[in-house]
């Protein structure tokens, strides 16, 4: 199949609402891009993942860049963190491999519930009053948040997901970081995950470049749009409607693996 | 770290990050433009650049897959940049264990990348 201009649209818009709804609510780039792409423009689902992870790395740059400058990431947990990520990324990306299209789709489709449970019941919990930002704080239970990371480093090498799903509630609830510190940190953090990852499903010819280029400028443009249109967080319906819509492709997910959707 | 040199550490590597993904964007987004000016081109698996001798040849003749597929590669290091900048304000700050932490995580990556070439 050749790529034309419509293509190339179709994937940079998709890239951008990826992007938008990555930067507004901290998940979704991944879960977003991956469901899509396999759905509706028939890409092998390794490929889509392979996709996915560059994007990943874009949302993160972009919207890290500007956390680090206010101060708002931990940069010394990042990296430590990172030790682990990191590891369980290239473990992850080396698994995929192994597993047939259905069992990863199968894979993805329960963390995509999870993802949508967790947005739902984010939407209806009111934010908790947050003590002053530059208040000191310390982190507790390293090596816990060591394990927590492998685990959602490896789940971002096998699925192509940020994995912030995971390491915001580990740094916030278990390490008793402030929760906009959870999310800046995360955000810094996932580009390197994707990026221990990525080179391997580059190699492996999992990253396709002229889906992915399209795609990941779409990110870029949307995660910065995303940025400069909605200051405040976006509203309670808006993301009961994400993860109505995750909900919606973790079923189909599962349905066309037991259908040979999937079928070489 | 006293806060100015914190800042400019700060800066730094916002910067790296910041100019990274601009600069691969662009460069992708150059080279799918060049791809569809200069007629259709199927997609497939890349992969084909992890070998530097490939590399430069093709992008100085500007084929415009591979220019694409380079500003792909530019967007997947701009992460190692920022850890070796990192590294490099820990070491300047003597937090030395930070700087080893950083070595480690730069092997990991770099391990990766090694797995990937062979």
């Amino acid at each position: 199949m050749d790529l034309t201009w419509l293509h190339l649209c179709a994937l940079v818009v998709l890239g951008a609402v990826a992007g938008g709804v990555g930067s507004l609510t901290g998940i979704g780039g991944g879960l977003i891009i991956t469901p899509i792409l396999t759905l509706v423009f028939g890409v092998p689902i390794h490929q889509a993942i392979g996709t996915s992870l560059c994007c990943v790395i874009a949302t993160s740059s972009g919207a890290a860049a500007s956390y680090v400058e206010h101060r708002l990431s931990d940069i010394r947990l990042g990296m430590t963190l990172e030790l682990t990520t990191t590891l369980g990324a290239v473990t992850g990306s080396l698994v995929a491999a192994t597993l047939s299209r259905e069992a990863l789709a199968i894979l993805f489709a329960v963390f995509l519930s999870y993802a949508g449970s967790t947005m739902a019941r984010r939407s209806f919990k009111a934010e908790a009053a947050e003590p002053s930002l530059l208040a000191p704080y310390k982190v507790k239970r390293l090596p816990l948040g060591l394990c927590g990371s492998g685990g959602a480093g490896m789940l971002s090498g096998m699925l192509g997901v940020g994995g912030g799903i995971i390491k915001v509630p580990l740094m916030y609830l278990a390490m008793g970081v402030p929760f906009k510190v959870a999310t800046a940190t995360s955000n810094l953090m996932i580009g390197v995950t994707a990026a221990a990852s990525a080179f391997i499903y580059y190699s492996r010819g999992d990253v396709w470049p002229l889906i992915t280029a399209p795609t990941a400028v779409g990110v870029y443009l949307g995660a910065a749009l995303g940025a400069q249109l909605m200051r405040r967080t976006p509203s309670r319906w808006l993301m009961v409607l994400f993860s109505c819509i995750m909900f919606y492709f973790a079923v189909v997910m599962i349905w066309k693996s037991f259908h040979g959707g999937f079928a070489r | 770290m006293n806060d100015l040199t914190e800042d400019k550490a700060r800066s730094a590597i916002a910067a790296i990050l910041r100019y990274g993904s601009l600069i691969s964007t662009l460069v992708m987004a150059l080279g799918l433009i060049l791809v569809l000016l200069r007629g259709p081109v199927s997609f497939g698996p890349g992969g084909h650049l992890v070998s530097f001798r490939t590399l430069f040849p093709r992008v100085t003749h500007l084929d415009p897959a591979t220019i694409a597929e380079f500003g792909l590669l530019l967007l997947l290091v701009t992460p190692i940049f920022r850890i070796i900048v990192a590294g490099i304000a820990f070491g300047l700050e003597r937090e030395y264990k930070y700087v080893l932490i950083s070595l480690g995580v730069l092997a990991v990556v770099c391990g990766s990348i090694g797995l990937a070439m062979r």
